[in-house]
């Protein structure tokens, strides 16, 4: 039995279908990502649990209790935002007090969850500040404290950390995760970075012109990729339509389907000086260019005008791959994955 | 070659400042022998009063007609701020929060008072407030509704301002989740945050009203004399009553600009602290 159940949720703004027939379970505790680009509908979706979107269609169900109709005060859910929106008139643990004060419980009740609250997100010592004394990330913590002080059947994340540095980013994704998983709380994260997504999540679901297009673990998502969209969003994949690849000379392509995706780490590169040991291989080539990404190097590898992009570890001795170097690439047959053309 | 630099730089500083002195001479000079007469005792021929005394005030501030005068002028302007802050704050708040496709209108009205001038205003509102079912033309009723137009372009720009400098829209939202209700997040949330924009809102529109003079003299002029119609009758009577007036006028509108410039640099309750920029613990 699903704890969040959304379903067929229809949102139609200024006559364009921002959400089309969107349904999706999530269990009790589990941590899912709503992934994709600005404009996918994913933030509609997340304001649509919370209320404070209506939804044209369809029904949302949070612990058994349909929330559809209620106004974002009586669903007891918790959020996130972006830009924190904290209370700037009021200090930190004013600032997480606020929604229990609102749920009418007294100072005497309300300081033990605020100071529980203030060592979970380990803001001990700064709980009499303002905001505007705090940093970015600190800031970020105190909006998850106060939505995670009032119990809430299930936290929503709308981009929580893309207004944070890059350092800061990862350390607070880490502290959320920890944190989720040690209160065990259902949450919906939203983010358009793909290496958010495959990181903290149980289940990712990859989110296209108002509509699921992908539900799955981040390996399952990461790996196998149903569409092109999805292995053009999720990572760096070759993608290649049936056509492009006709008259390219390489072995092994595959006979069904019409569009592949090949990921750019699957692929070996040998210097074609040094193949002696190679037996069957895919395709020769040559290097156009050689781009470090600290511990990968990326090539691109022209084969008869097609273009293939391949990562290696950037190990001893790479460094005679260069550009114009002759190559032999080799793939494996597994590593073909057939995709479905997205439009 | 150094030299000629600086020449030519401390020769524009020396124009800088006389310019700057000649401003403030052309302003302040007036003020100041306005000040020195309302205090001499007799000044005709000669460069400067013959004696100083206090009495002329001592005079001015035991006139009930001149205390009336002010004391009109202070409930109209307090009056009149109040209701403007009452009906105006909530109204931009619902229109730019819940309604922007509204917001031009209220834009396009709020200007109107600009396009309209005093005088044009007045005779208008004169034949329209003096015949029944609303004659109301002479009284503190009609200038109570017309500096609430005057006020509209003001009390509109501080509060839209206020209110898109602190995301009021985001911030109800992050209360309303939190379990408040729409009246309650205004006032816990918005409100203490919009509150510096609207004190200095308030004061400005007080001091704009304390100096108003068409639309005063024209509308209620003398059967409801407020210190601006007084300092006009009395110019013609008594020099001594008017400068006594202008001056307590000019120290009463300093006072309240004093006050914004304050209000206006103030910032909500954040105390200096030693760690402040410390590094983040995470």
């Amino acid at each position: 039995m699903s704890f969040v159940h959304i379903q067929n949720v229809t949102k139609v703004y200024n006559k364009n279908k921002v959400l089309d027939q969107v349904s999706l379970s999530i269990s009790e505790g589990e941590f899912i990502t709503l992934l994709g680009p600005s404009g996918c509908g994913k933030s509609t979706l997340l304001r649509a649990i919370s209320g404070l979107n209506d939804i044209t269609e369809g029904s949302i169900t949070v612990g058994g209790k349909d929330i559809t109709n209620l106004p974002p005060k009586k669903r007891n859910v918790g959020m996130v935002f972006q830009s924190y929106a904290l209370f700037p008139n009021m200090t930190a643990f004013d600032n997480i007090a606020f929604g229990l004060k609102m749920d009418g419980l007294s100072k005497k009740e309300i300081e033990p969850m605020v100071n529980e609250m203030l060592d979970i997100i380990d803001l001990k010592g700064k709980e009499n500040r303002y905001p505007s004394q705090l940093s970015g990330g600190q800031q970020q913590r105190v909006a998850l404290a106060r939505a995670l002080v009032k119990k809430p059947t299930v936290l929503l994340l709308d981009e929580p950390l893309s207004a944070l540095d890059a350092k800061i980013r990862r350390s607070l994704r880490t502290q959320i995760r920890l944190i989720q998983k040690r209160l065990n709380m259902t949450t919906i994260f939203v983010t358009h970075d793909q290496e958010e997504a495959l990181t903290i999540s149980d289940r990712i679901f990859v989110m296209n012109h108002g509509t699921v297009e992908q539900v799955g673990t981040p390996l399952e998502i990461y790996t196998s990729p149903k569409t092109e969209y999805v292995a053009k969003f999720i990572g760096n994949y070759n993608v290649w339509s049936r056509d492009q690849l006709k008259g390219i000379p390489m072995n092994g392509v595959p006979s069904q389907g019409e569009m592949f995706a090949v990921r750019p780490e699957a692929i070996q590169l040998v210097s074609t000086e040094q193949a002696g040991h190679i037996g069957e291989y895919t395709a020769d080539g040559t290097i156009t260019m050689a781009t470090i990404l600290g511990n990968v190097m990326r090539f691109d590898v022209d084969v008869a005008g097609l273009n293939i992009r391949v990562d290696m570890l950037n190990e001893h001795g790479i460094g005679r791959l260069n550009t114009g170097s002759r190559v032999k690439l080799v793939i494996p047959s597994i590593e073909w994955k057939n995709i479905q053309k997205s439009d | 070659m150094q030299t000629q630099e600086r020449n030519r730089i401390s020769g524009g500083r020396l124009w800088h400042n006389i310019v700057v002195i000649l401003l403030f001479a052309f302003l302040l000079i007036p003020l100041l022998v306005t000040a020195l007469f309302s205090v001499s005792t007799n000044w005709e021929n000669t460069i400067l009063p013959q004696g100083l005394t206090f009495k002329w005030y001592e005079a001015l501030f035991s006139d009930t007609r001149f205390l009336y005068a002010i004391g009109r002028s202070f409930l109209i302007a307090i009056l009149t701020v109040i209701v403007s802050l009452v009906i105006m704050v909530p109204t931009i708040f619902i229109i730019s929060l819940y309604f922007p496709k509204l917001e031009k209108w209220l834009q396009t009205i709020v200007l109107l008072p600009f396009a309209l001038p005093g005088v044009v205003a007045a005779v208008g509102l004169i034949k329209l407030y003096s015949a029944p079912p609303v004659a109301i033309s002479g009284t503190i009723w009609i200038l109570l509704g017309v500096y609430f137009i005057v006020l509209m372009p003001f009390v509109y720009q501080s509060t839209r301002n206020s209110l898109r400098a602190i995301n009021a829209v985001e911030l109800m939202e992050a209360a309303e989740v939190l379990g408040a209700a729409k009246l309650k997040a205004f006032v816990r949330v918005i409100l203490p945050n919009i509150m510096p924009g609207l004190i200095v809102a308030s004061l400005l529109s007080f001091s704009i009203i304390f100096g108003e003079f068409v639309l005063a003299n024209m509308l209620v002029g003398g059967s409801y004399e407020v210190v601006q119609v007084y300092l006009f009758r009395i110019l013609a009577q008594d020099g001594r009553a008017a400068s006594g007036t202008i001056i307590t006028f000019f120290i009463i509108i300093f006072i309240l600009y004093a006050l914004v410039l304050k209000i206006g640099n103030w910032k909500p309750k954040v105390k200096p602290l030693p760690d402040a920029e410390e590094e983040e613990t995470a």
